[in-house]
């Protein structure tokens, strides 16, 4: 009896180090345990030992039934590390790249618009909004442009034909014509004729003009106007907004300062000067950013505000120029050409 | 406009002012100064006259020279100088700064060593000395110059040129007397006008010379007055006068036509000199053309007339378009022996319609559109006579004209200082501002106590003010003369309770850019307006008509957008062009919808994910589909608040302009205020905007009011308990005709649940399709849906739900055009 375990142990240990599946070793386990096998039949020989072998020779079989049973716990531990290995198949090479897409980008207009609503949000600004084909109406007559005033020109406006019909965009002068607005000034209006003051709103957009494609000048741009109407707003409060502004975007170096100037929607006007030398690419100590100025009370008229109870300041500037200053881009055509090498350098 | 310093100096006594004080003047008047040209030399010790002798070559560098140079015995004679010009040739004579001397910018001058030659001075360029113009070379001398003479003795007298932007509200600093008025109210020093000593008088009657002046156009041409002057003899106008014209970049003819434009720059009124022999009939209308009239111009040009323009003509011809441009034929030439001046106001509107139609402007009609002052015309006409006196001879001989002009100016406006520094909101004491004004000739005339507000003043406005007519008009005059610059900072923004949200346009664009990038897109900005021929390869002829602009600059820019996929396209094309890979570009922005002849302008949302033929890779992905796109248009609308999944979708046909039939859909319209289109853009369409390989795209529009709408009614929503009781799952496999879509057959299904018997708390979700829709024979498909049985509040039996399940099958069976799969 010993020798047919030691023979049966001989055979176990080479056919279970040779078994490479789970199922293989399931039947294996079986031939050898189970009901039917080997083992357990030998086991069942225990009975025909004379007594007296009997406490050795079950010794003798423990022992092998342990030898038999570690074999076994082995064998099972090895093939269900190769079934986890072969889930996961080679090691990876940390450093070879993703191949899916990424990461997107925003552009850098939007950057810098978004950057400069937050800013304005925290002085109480929301953002508003309007359409960019207008009527005559709201993009220059309720800003004290007079009809004939060079702005208005075709040379430097873009015009619909009379029969054109904008459903959305409704006419406040019957015959009017429609255009394309050329300063989110018009947004200004329509906030004003829909509600009462205070007011504090940022009108962000795309404006056109009509004029030459350059390094500087493109056919739209955007641009990004303030207008704060309340009771005894003054030119202290307007300096006081773009000192905020500009320091927060651009840090607490930046200064600003006015310089007398004229539009025909503001009295006093001003133009913004910004000294920022930090800034990548700037030589000049001073550099002209936006336009500003005291709301003109005949723009209160025109939207039925009483002048003498209601003041105001107004600021823009274009936003591509703002963008230029902070990236320090040379060109205003990179805006529109959407060359993911350059918008790749914002995100 | 080009204002000389010496000019300026002419009526006020700018003397000991540095050029950058005064440009700092200048610019805080509010008058931008777009360049200085200064041809002035500072005082200058050590500078002097040098005659080069010999020229070599630097040893050691190869653009420099080694010169030796003649400046004097009293300057110690021959100097070497090593000189990095390209002009510094022997017998040229130059400005030499030998060491001692200290040029503009502190830049003062050692004996040196330049890459080891030794260097004793400087030859100086233009710009090294102060002077206008270029670092191109030395600047050369005449050569009849004294060797050693001081440089400031070689060139003497020299002039600053101010060129300067005026804004449209001021044209009363379109001349040097403007701007001298200007600088004498920031300088507080008194202004001097010319001394005028015509006062009208003439020398006997001459009708063969000039018989009448009639105005026709009286509300055109509000003024005219004509002088005739006998006797002039044409010839060069004086040094002095040629030299300030030239010095603003006038060109001058002769005394007579020099006189006009003298005049003009100084006091700011056009002149006009007429020849008298050829002034037919003795006789100068002022009348509008007639339709079809013409006039060739000084520039040589005929001219067709109309009857809106105004005219000065004779009894035959118009000789001049009023106040614009003279006649080629009725001007002064060297004959001209007898003449008429002119001197008129014309209404602004008149001169900038009629500038505007002929595309013809000129000095003087750009001074007519903005406003001349009226008040001031028969004095600069009266400075001319002088002038005329003075350097063509001759005597002023009646009759004399004047026509209108006859309402007297008066002005005046009330203001306290208590509103001035209220508008400020900071402190200008009464006594400062009550300068400012009187600086800038707003006299107060008057002063009255108010009950609370302090003095109040009545301001009288000068004539050539005419800009200012309110109390707030004051208030930048004396922040003006304050300085602009002197605003002084507050410590922070004032609060203010406003009640009020972003736009829902802005709220949506940002979600959508923040999906977007976030779905690794990069974010584009294209052109609004596009070319027609673009334009019809995604809308009709006919909307192509209805989105036009009357007045295009550029073939390339003619027409507003109707999507922003051709704009991505555009995008993709200079990428890949360019050897960049890209895969997903987006914008937002508006786009202009057309139906029926109507517009629509609109918030649109587009992207494109284009398959990059080029690309290599280790390691290959799936290629992006129609259920991709799908998935992102799902996103886009539903941050407008439309849900698409309970919108009816249909397949694009070829009615679609742009999409690949069988590849896209469509939901929604404009009709409704939104619409989608996505999938597959049409092959053909892509591979003519020169682009490789597929892209897909999705592009959403919606009218911004719209927008609103949703946003307003978008509820917060309120919580639903989850179910702690498991779901029975039944598969159901449906079989259709194959045209008949899965969400139909899935609505379809769903719309049974309440002939299933089921109790009152169970409800029946049939859930999305599990496997590919499988083809039969016979143009059927079988579509597989898994069917969840649930209640919230308990687990449900076998029973109940076998019960339900075969009511459904056997209900699908019967319905006709469905049947369960057997």
């Amino acid at each position: 009896m010993q020798d047919t375990l030691n023979a049966i142990l001989a055979k176990a240990q080479p056919e279970l180090a040779a078994l490479k599946t789970r199922a293989d070793f399931e039947a294996a386990k079986a031939r050898y345990v189970g009901p039917h096998g080997e083992f357990t039949a030998l086991m069942k020989q225990m009975g025909t030992v004379p007594k007296d072998q009997r406490p050795a020779m079950g010794k003798l079989v423990n022992e092998a039934k342990a030898q038999l049973s570690a074999q076994l716990d082995a064998t099972l531990e090895r093939i269900a590390a190769a079934e986890i290995a072969a889930q996961l198949g080679p090691a990876v090479d940390p450093t070879l790249p993703s191949p899916d897409v990424g990461p997107g980008t925003t552009h850098p207009l939007t950057l810098v618009r978004e950057e400069m609503c937050r800013i304005l949000r925290k002085a109480g600004f929301t953002v508003a909004d309007g359409p960019e084909v207008e009527t005559e109406y709201y993009c220059f007559d309720a800003l004290n442009t007079p009809p004939d005033h060079p702005a208005r020109a075709e040379q430097d406006t873009f015009y619909f034909p009379e029969t054109a019909r904008f459903a959305n965009v409704a006419k406040k002068i019957p015959g009017e014509k429609y255009l394309l607005r050329t300063h989110t000034s018009s947004v200004q209006i329509r906030t004003m004729l829909k509600g009462e003051p205070p007011i504090r709103i940022v009108s962000p957009g795309r404006v056109y003009r009509r004029d030459t494609s350059d390094a500087t000048h493109s056919a739209n741009f955007h641009q990004l106007e303030c207008l704060y109407v309340d009771k005894n707003v003054t030119v202290r409060d307007l300096k006081a907004l773009l000192d905020y502004i500009f320091a927060s975007l651009l840090g607490k170096d930046t200064k600003t300062r006015f310089r007398p100037h004229y539009f025909g929607y503001t009295e006093p006007s001003f133009e913004v000067d910004l000294s920022a030398k930090h800034l990548p690419k700037v030589k000049k100590e001073w550099i002209e950013i936006g336009g500003c100025g005291m709301v003109d009370p005949s723009v209160f008229e025109a939207v039925g505000y009483d002048a003498n109870v209601w003041s105001g300041y107004a600021f823009g500037m274009g936003l591509e120029r703002l963008a230029m200053l902070v990236y320090g881009i040379d060109d205003i055509r990179y805006f529109y050409q959407n060359d993911v090498r350059f918008l790749k350098q914002f995100a | 406009m080009k204002i000389s310093l010496n000019w300026l100096k002419q009526y006020v006594n700018l003397d000991g002012v540095p050029t950058d004080e005064l440009q700092r003047a200048i610019t805080f008047l509010g008058f931008e100064v777009e360049g200085v040209v200064n041809t002035a030399l500072v005082p200058l010790a050590n500078v002097v006259v040098g005659e080069i002798k010999t020229r070599a070559k630097h040893p050691n560098a190869d653009k420099l020279s080694v010169c030796t140079v003649d400046v004097g015995a009293t300057h110690g004679g021959i100097r070497t100088i090593v000189c990095g010009a390209p002009n510094c040739d022997a017998g040229n004579r130059v400005p030499v700064a030998l060491p001692g001397a200290v040029l503009p910018g502190d830049f003062r001058i050692k004996q040196s060593k330049i890459r080891g030659q030794p260097s004793d001075g400087m030859m100086c360029a233009p710009d090294e000395l102060g002077l206008g113009g270029d670092h191109a070379g030395l600047l050369i001398l005449d050569g009849s110059l004294a060797i050693g003479l001081p440089i400031n003795e070689a060139l003497p007298g020299g002039d600053t040129v101010f060129d300067l932007e005026i804004t449209p509200n001021r044209p009363d600093a379109l001349s040097h007397i403007g701007i001298a008025r200007e600088l004498g109210a920031w300088f507080r020093k008194d202004v001097t006008y010319p001394e005028v000593t015509f006062r009208g008088e003439t020398h006997g009657v001459r009708p063969d010379i000039l018989g009448e002046i009639r105005v026709e156009s009286p509300e055109d041409c509000p003024l005219y007055v004509g002088f005739a002057v006998a006797g002039v003899k044409v010839g060069p106008s004086p040094a002095w006068m040629q030299e300030r014209l030239k010095a603003v970049g006038l060109r001058p003819i002769n005394n007579l036509v020099d006189v006009g434009n003298y005049v003009m720059l100084e006091l700011g009124q056009p002149l006009h000199v007429f020849d008298a022999k050829k002034i037919s009939g003795r006789k100068i209308v002022i009348r509008l053309a007639a339709d079809g009239e013409k006039i060739t111009t000084l520039d040589a040009k005929e001219r067709a007339l109309n009857s809106r323009m105004l005219v000065i003509a004779d009894a035959t011809k118009p000789l001049v378009v009023a106040g614009i441009m003279g006649g080629a034929d009725a001007g002064v030439d060297e004959s001209t022996t007898d003449i008429v001046l002119e001197a008129a106001y014309f209404r602004p509107q008149s001169v900038r319609a009629t500038s505007k139609r002929l595309g013809l402007a000129s000095d003087s009609s750009y001074r007519f559109e903005r406003g001349v002052d009226p008040h001031s015309t028969l004095e600069a006409a009266r400075r001319a006579v002088d002038l005329l006196l003075e350097t063509a001879g001759g005597t002023v001989v009646g009759p004399s004209f004047q026509v209108g002009g006859d309402r007297p100016w008066s002005r005046e406006i009330t203001v306290t200082p208590a509103y001035i520094n209220e508008r400020l909101g900071f402190e200008i004491p009464a006594t400062e501002q009550r300068a400012a004004l009187e600086a800038l000739n707003l006299r107060v005339v008057r002063e009255e106590p108010t009950e609370q507000r302090g003095p109040a003043w009545t301001v009288s406005v000068p004539s050539y003010r005419g800009d200012l007519d309110r109390p707030i008009d004051l208030v930048e005059e004396v922040l003006r003369l304050y300085g602009t610059e002197k605003v002084p900072a507050a410590p922070a923004v004032g609060p203010a309770l406003v009640d009020s949200e972003d736009a829902p346009t802005v709220i949506f664009n940002r979600a959508v850019t923040s999906y977007l990038v976030g779905q690794h897109f990069h974010e584009c900005v294209n052109y609004t307006l596009r070319s027609a021929k673009e334009l019809k390869t995604w809308v009709s002829d006919s909307a192509v008509q209805e989105l036009a602009l009357t007045n295009p600059f550029v073939e390339e820019q003619s027409h507003l957008r109707p999507t922003l996929v051709l704009g991505l396209l555009e995008s993709l094309k200079l990428n890949q062009s360019r050897g960049n890979h890209v895969a997903r570009l987006f914008e937002t922005g508006r786009v202009f919808m057309e139906l029926n002849g109507i517009v629509q302008e609109c918030a649109g949302v587009g992207f494109i994910i284009a398959e990059d033929p080029k690309a290599r890779t280790w390691l290959p992905r799936p290629a992006p589909d129609f259920f991709a796109v799908k998935r992102h248009v799902e996103i886009i609308a539903a941050a407008a608040g439309i849900d698409l999944a309970a919108q009816p979708l249909v397949p694009v046909t070829g009615a679609y302009w742009g999409w690949q039939e069988g590849q896209a859909a469509a939901a929604g319209e404009i009709k409704v205020g939104w619409t989608v289109r996505f999938g597959l853009l049409n092959l053909a369409m892509v591979r003519a905007a020169g682009i490789e390989g597929k892209v897909w795209a999705g592009m959403f529009a919606i009218l911004p009011e719209k927008l609103a709408e949703q946003q307003t009614r978008r509820m917060r929503p309120k919580f639903q308990p989850v179910s702690n009781f498991p779901a029975a799952l039944r598969d159901v496999a449906v079989v259709a005709d194959q045209a008949t879509t899965t969400a139909t057959v899935q609505t379809f299904i769903t719309g049974l649940t309440p002939k299933l018997g089921l109790a009152a708390d169970v409800k029946l979700e049939v859930g999305p399709i599990f496997d590919q829709p499988y083809k039969l024979p016979g143009n059927k498909q079988s579509l597989a849906f898994p069917l969840h049985f649930a209640s919230g509040q308990r687990t449900l039996t076998d029973q109940e739900v076998n019960d339900a399940f075969k009511k459904l099958q056997m209900l699908i069976n019967e319905s006709g055009n469905y049947n369960i799969r057997s």
